[in-house]
């Protein structure tokens, strides 16, 4: 793929804008008219199912939890003030109810091994040691969705997340710390970890051999 | 002068934007001059573009919705 296709990609997902809920939209729900609850569900169920399969849910289970979420949602609702988007608020509960699943913690560990893979990249002066393989002629195929899914199992649940949450489901930090309820600085280390980790796999795996780079 | 490390660590915990305009400006004229840290910056756009591919060949069936109003429904 050329540099200026993932850059227009990039601008397509950036232009997808976020709904605010109207007080009148959160009034039908909360009398459960038919119609608003649809209208959440068909706007809502698809992103929370691609987040929960993201995170390593298998189909029925991701569509137990995404149906739990919902109902969590319908029960709670006269808590919600529509001071946040609908879709904060789902995918808020969609984090616990995956913590709860999981048994998980979301807060970045003080120590992870991979903060020492990064580190051994780089000499005392900050410079590279082991640069970054060099990738040219890339191609988007379902080889590598599959692999990148692959590796992704390999990471922890926070950092999973978060990678999902910013690079799947393409939502702002802000929005993003809202929904796991932590800082920015915990956020950009759950994301760095996560990219490295994922780096050092797909790297194993070979994706800067030339099989991966295709025309 | 920025360090490649200090480079590597802006880019992928996705602190750029939040940094100064001076910051994002010495980030940018690193990233012009090194090779290495350029092709991390391709790794992380490729390993984005990968994960959008993942989304698209995510998309279950197209029952999902309808099964979920049903038992909400139905509660």
């Amino acid at each position: 793929m050329s540099a200026s296709r993932l850059e227009f990609l990039t601008a397509i997902r950036a232009m997808t804008p976020a709904v605010p809920i109207t007080a009148d939209f959160l009034e039908r729900l909360r009398r459960r008219d038919p119609d608003a609850l649809g209208k959440a569900v068909r706007d809502h169920a698809r992103p929370l199912m691609r987040a929960a399969r993201g995170l390593g849910f298998v189909e029925q289970d991701a569509e137990d939890l995404v149906q739990d979420v919902f109902k969590t949602f319908l029960e709670r609702l006269d808590s919600f003030e529509g001071r946040s988007q609908l879709r904060t608020w789902l995918f808020g509960i969609l984090h616990r109810k995956a913590l709860e699943r999981r048994r998980a913690s979301i807060v970045a560990e003080r120590m992870d091994p991979i903060d020492d893979v990064f580190e051994s990249r780089f000499d005392a002066k900050g410079n590279w040691t082991r640069p970054p393989a060099d990738l040219e002629r890339l191609m988007l195929s379902k080889e590598i969705g599959e692999l990148i899914r692959g590796c992704m199992d390999g990471l922890p649940v926070n950092q999973r997340e978060a990678f999902v949450l910013r690079e799947v489901e393409d939502l702002d930090t802000a929005e993003i710390c809202k929904i796991l309820d932590v800082s920015v600085t915990n956020f950009g280390v759950l994301m760095h970890r996560g990219r490295a980790r994922l780096r050092e796999c797909l790297e194993a795996k070979g994706w800067s051999k030339p099989g991966w780079n295709r025309k | 002068m920025i360090s490649c490390k200090n480079v590597a660590k802006l880019l992928m915990s996705d602190e750029l934007p939040a940094q100064t305009w001076w910051k994002r400006a010495e980030v940018r004229l690193h990233l012009a001059m090194c090779k290495f840290c350029s092709r991390l910056a391709r790794q992380i756009e490729y390993m984005r573009s990968a994960a959008w591919q993942m989304r698209d060949q995510e998309q279950g069936d197209g029952g999902l919705e309808d099964r979920l109003i049903r038992r909400l429904s139905g509660q």
